[in-house]
C-alpha cells in the first residue's frame, strides 16, 4: 500500500527536489505500553525538500502528531518501537545517539506546539528563553546572543522586541506568545520546523496573520515547515503539499491543489465535504410574529479585581449594553474572538453571573446550556444514565420508571444507543460526549439553548454532524439557539442571524447573507477576511 | 509486556489485613484473658503456651497485643473519622464558596496548624480528663486542619470545572453539586490522605499513651503496652519488640496501600 501510495506521490511532483533535508522511510510507530502492542503509525513516507511546506491533515488519533513527534526525536524509546527510516541530510534519527540527536534539536530542527500558554516557562524571561538554543548550540556571547534573540523577535514581527525581551510570559497575549514561541524556534535558523497546529488556539485574526509569518519566514530563509493541522482550509492556504491521514495510516499524498480539487480516496472526499461553507442559499425566515423566548436589554457587566485583600479595586467593563431578542425556532449566532465578552454575556444569561445591570428575561423552561469542551463538561465519576436523570430528580415529579423512559428516549433523540446509559464520558469519544451533552441540556425541555463554541473542539467530520444534530433538534423541538462562535462558516450555514461582537459591544447584526456580502463595521469585514470568505462567493437569495 | 502489578497495594493490602485479621479474631476470641496477672509467670519467655511470652504483671502479651491493637485502631479510625468528616466540611464549604468565609476560617486553621498536635491535645486533656474518647475528641481536632487545606484545594480546582457549572444551570441546590457532583471527583485525592491520616493517628496514640496522657491502664493499647516495656527494656528485649513491631506493620501496610492507590 505504501509504495503505491510514493508512486501516486512521486507522479504528483513530491520529492523531486535534488536532495530533501528530510527524508522518512515506511516509518511504523508501536506502543509498548499497553498489554496489546498498539500501532499508531502505518508505514509513513515523507520527503521534505528545501523550501517546502507540507501539511499533515487528519482527524484526532489519525497519528499525525505521531510522526511529527518521531521526526523531532520526542518519542519515548522505551515505551515505544520504531521502524523504518528517518534521514535528515542523510543522517539515520531513528538510530543517532541520544548526544547527536540533541545537537540537532533546537538548532536544525524546531518545534512549536499548539498550546502557547503552556509551551513557555512561565517563570523565566522572554529573552532568556528565546536565547535558550544559542546556548546549548553556539559560542555566542551574551551580546550577540542578545542581538540575534532581538533579531528572531523581529523576524515574528512581535511590537517593540527590546521590551519583549524582557517581559514574563504572562504579561503578553496569546497570539504575542506563538509569536514568541516561532521567535525561539528560528532563533538558530533550523531547516526544518514542525508546526504542531500552531494556530489552533488562536483567534481567526491571529490565525490569519500567524500562516502569513510562517509563510514569509519559509521564504525568506527558505525553513522547510511540516504544518500539521485538522484545519483543512488552514492547510489548503498555506501548503503546496499535503498528506490526508486516517487511523494511522496515509490514505493520500500530493499537490495541495490536485488533492482539494479531485480527491482520490473516498475518505480525503469525506474530510473536505465537511469543511463548512457558505455556498448554499439562505432563504430568509421571518420570525419577528413568533414568541420571544429570550430577551437581552442593555445588559453592562464588569469584573473588579483588586491587588491582595485590602487592595484597591480595578473595574474592568467586559459587557456595555448588550440588546437583542431571541424568537421561538430562532438560531442567532454571536461571533466574536476571545476576551470580547461572550463567554460573560452567556454566564449572564444563564443566571452564573449575578453581577450586572440591565434586564434579561427568558421564557418559562428556561435556558440550558452546552460547553464547549465534552472533557470537561461531564462529570467523570458517573454513568451517562445517571447524568442525564440529574434533572429530573432535581424536578422530582417523575418515577424511576418515567425517569428511565426518559433518559432512553432521549439517547436515542441525540443519536445514541441506548447501552450508553451504562457508561461511564471517558468511554466515550468527543462527538459522542457532545450528544450526551445536548440531551443533558434538552432533558429539562428549555426552551432556549446557550451553544458555546459546540463543535469547536471536535474533528471536522464529528463537526458536521453534531451542527446535523442542532439542526434536527431546533426543527423537531422548536428550539432557539443562541450559537456563541468563532466560525464563520459554520454560523452561516446554522444560524438566522448573526451578531457581531467586539469588545463588549455589538457592533453589528443581520442575517448571515446581508452581513457577508454586505457588512458596514470594519471589524465585520476584518473577520471575514482572516476566515477568509470572499464577499463575491456568496450566493444572493 | 504485562500490565504492571501494583505491588505497593498487594504487600500493603497484606501487611495491613494480616493486623487486621487478628483485631477481628481477639474480638472473637483470645487465648488468655489481656488483664489476668499470674505470677508465676513473670517474664515468661516464649513458648508455644504464650508465643510473645508474658509481661512483668504475668499477663500473655500475645492477647494483650489483640486487645491493644484493637484500642489503637478504634482510636486512630475515631481521629480519622472526626477529622476528615470535619475537614471535608470545611473544606468543601471555604473552597466552593470562597469569600470572606474562607479567609477568616483559613486563617484559624493555620492558627490550628501552627501547634504540634500533641501540645493541641494536651490542651484538650487537661480540660476533658485523660481516656480513650478524650483521646480520640483531642487528637481529632488537631487532625481538623489537614484534612481541610486538602479538600479545600481540590474544591477550588473542581469548582472552575464546566460540569460543575452545569450541574448548577440543570438546577441542582449549591449542597447537591457540592456533595453529589464534586465529592467523587476529589476522592482519588482524598482516599490516600485518610490513608496517611491513619498512620499518623496510630502514631499520635501510640505516642500520647506512651507518655501517659491516653489510653488508662489496666486497658492495653500498643503504646501504652510501649510505655510499660519501657522499665524493662534491659531485662526483657521482646516485650517492647511484639506491640513495637504490631505498629510498624499497621503503619507501613496503610502507607504502602496509600501510595498503591495513587498509582492506579
Amino acid at each position: 500500500m505504501s509504495e503505491l501510495v510514493r508512486m501516486g506521490a512521486n507522479d504528483a511532483g513530491i520529492g523531486v527536489s535534488a536532495s530533501p533535508v528530510l527524508e522518512v522511510k515506511d516509518l511504523n510507530i508501536e506502543f509498548l505500553d499497553h498489554s496489546m502492542p498498539e500501532t499508531v503509525v502505518y508505514d509513513f513516507d515523507l520527503s521534505l525538500g528545501e523550501g517546502d511546506i507540507v501539511g499533515i491533515v487528519g482527524e484526532s488519533g489519525s497519528g499525525k502528531t505521531m510522526s511529527a513527534l518521531a521526526i523531532c526525536g520526542l518519542l519515548s524509546r522505551k515505551d515505544m518501537k520504531k521502524r523504518g527510516e528517518i534521514l535528515f541530510q542523510g543522517k539515520e534519527l531513528l538510530t543517532c545517539s541520544r548526544a547527536q540527536m540533541r545537537e540537532l534539536q533546537g538548532d536544525d530542527i524546531a518545534i512549536i506546539f499548539q498550546e502557547p500558554m503552556t509551551s513557555l516557562n512561565p517563570v523565566q524571561k522572554i529573552g532568556w528563553q528565546v536565547e535558550e538554543a544559542l546556548r546549548i548550540h553556539t559560542e555566542m556571547t551574551a551580546r550577540e546572543r542578545y542581538e540575534r534573540a532581538i533579531w528572531a523577535l523581529t523576524e515574528a514581527e512581535l511590537p517593540n522586541p527590546e521590551k519583549v525581551y524582557g517581559q514574563y510570559p504572562h504579561e503578553l497575549s496569546g497570539g504575542m506568545r506563538q509569536r514568541v514561541m516561532i521567535a525561539a524556534a528560528i532563533v538558530c535558523r533550523p531547516k526544518i520546523l514542525v508546526a504542531d497546529e500552531p494556530t489552533t488556539a488562536l483567534d481567526v485574526t491571529i490565525q490569519a496573520e500567524i500562516i502569513e509569518l510562517l509563510r514569509k519566514l519559509n521564504k525568506e530563509y527558505g525553513t522547510a515547515i511540516l504544518f500539521i493541522s485538522h484545519d483543512l482550509s488552514l492547510v489548503r492556504k498555506l501548503c503546496k503539499q499535503v498528506i490526508v491521514m486516517q487511523d494511522g495510516y496515509v490514505v493520500e499524498q500530493g499537490l495541495t491543489e490536485d488533492i482539494f480539487s479531485h480527491p482520490c480516496k473516498e475518505y480525503t472526499r469525506k474530510l473536505i465535504a465537511a469543511i463548512p461553507n457558505c455556498d448554499e442559499v439562505k432563504e430568509e425566515k421571518d420570525f419577528s410574529g413568533g414568541e420571544i423566548v429570550l430577551e437581552v436589554r442593555d445588559v453592562r457587566a464588569s469584573y473588579f479585581t483588586a491587588r491582595g485583600v485590602f487592595g484597591k479595586k480595578t473595574e474592568q467593563q467586559v459587557l456595555k449594553g448588550i440588546d437583542f431578542t431571541l424568537h421561538e425556532g430562532e438560531v442567532l449566532g454571536l461571533v466574536g474572538e476571545s476576551g470580547c465578552g461572550k463567554s460573560t454575556l452567556a454566564k449572564v444569561i444563564l443566571g452564573l453571573n449575578k453581577q450586572y445591570s440591565g434586564q434579561v428575561c427568558c421564557a418559562e423552561g428556561g435556558v440550558q446550556m452546552v460547553f464547549q469542551d465534552p472533557f470537561s463538561s461531564l462529570n467523570p465519576m458517573k454513568t451517562i444514565g445517571w447524568l442525564l436523570e440529574e434533572p429530573l430528580k432535581i424536578k422530582g415529579k417523575f418515577t424511576k420508571e418515567e425517569r428511565r423512559d426518559k433518559v432512553l428516549r432521549m439517547l436515542k433523540r441525540v443519536g445514541l444507543e441506548p447501552e450508553m446509559a451504562e457508561r461511564f464520558p471517558d468511554q466515550l469519544s468527543g462527538g459522542q460526549r457532545q450528544r450526551v451533552a445536548i440531551g443533558l441540556a434538552l432533558m429539562s425541555e428549555p426552551k432556549v439553548l446557550v451553544a458555546d463554541e459546540p463543535v469547536s473542539a471536535l474533528d471536522v467530520t464529528i463537526q458536521a454532524q453534531i451542527l446535523e444534530l442542532l439542526q434536527r433538534l431546533k426543527e423537531e423541538m422548536g428550539l432557539a439557539i443562541l450559537f456563541i462562535s468563532h466560525d464563520l462558516r459554520v454560523v452561516y450555514q446554522l444560524c438566522d442571524n448573526v451578531l457581531i461582537m467586539e469588545q463588549g459591544e455589538i457592533v453589528e447584526r443581520g442575517t448571515p447573507a446581508k452581513l457577508y456580502t454586505d457588512h458596514k463595521h470594519p471589524y465585520t469585514g476584518k473577520l471575514l477576511e482572516a476566515a477568509g470568505i470572499d464577499p463575491a462567493m456568496i450566493p444572493r437569495g | 509486556m504485562k500490565k504492571k502489578k501494583n505491588l505497593n497495594l498487594i504487600i500493603g493490602g497484606i501487611l495491613a489485613g494480616a493486623v487486621l485479621l487478628l483485631i477481628i479474631v481477639g474480638i472473637f476470641w483470645l487465648p488468655y484473658d489481656p488483664d489476668a496477672m499470674n505470677i508465676d509467670l513473670k517474664h515468661a519467655g516464649s513458648s508455644w503456651a504464650h508465643p510473645f511470652g508474658c509481661d512483668n504483671y504475668g499477663r500473655d502479651i500475645f492477647s494483650r497485643v489483640m486487645v491493644g491493637a484493637r484500642t489503637t485502631l478504634f482510636v486512630a479510625l475515631g481521629t480519622v473519622g472526626i477529622g476528615a468528616g470535619a475537614g471535608i466540611l470545611i473544606g468543601a464549604f471555604t473552597g466552593y464558596f470562597g469569600g470572606w468565609f474562607d479567609e477568616v476560617m483559613m486563617r484559624v486553621i493555620d492558627a490550628l496548624f501552627a501547634f504540634p498536635s500533641i501540645l493541641m491535645a494536651l490542651v484538650v486533656i487537661s480540660l476533658l480528663g485523660s481516656g480513650k474518647y478524650q483521646v480520640i475528641i483531642a487528637l481529632g481536632i488537631a487532625f481538623v486542619p489537614s484534612f481541610a487545606r486538602v479538600v479545600r484545594s481540590e474544591y477550588l480546582k473542581q469548582r472552575e470545572m464546566d460540569y460543575v457549572k452545569n450541574a448548577r444551570i440543570i438546577g441542582c441546590g449549591h449542597l447537591r453539586t457540592m456533595f453529589v457532583h464534586i465529592l467523587p471527583n476529589i476522592l482519588p485525592v482524598l482516599i490516600p490522605t485518610v490513608m496517611i491520616g491513619f498512620n499518623n493517628a496510630v502514631l499520635a496514640e501510640a505516642g500520647m499513651s506512651y507518655l501517659g496522657i491516653g489510653v488508662q491502664p489496666p486497658d492495653a493499647s500498643l503504646g501504652r503496652m510501649l510505655s510499660e516495656a519501657q522499665t524493662f527494656l534491659f531485662s526483657q528485649p521482646l516485650y517492647a519488640l511484639y506491640p513495637g513491631l504490631t505498629i510498624v506493620i499497621l503503619v507501613l501496610g496503610f502507607s504502602l496501600v496509600a501510595d498503591g492507590w495513587k498509582e492506579r
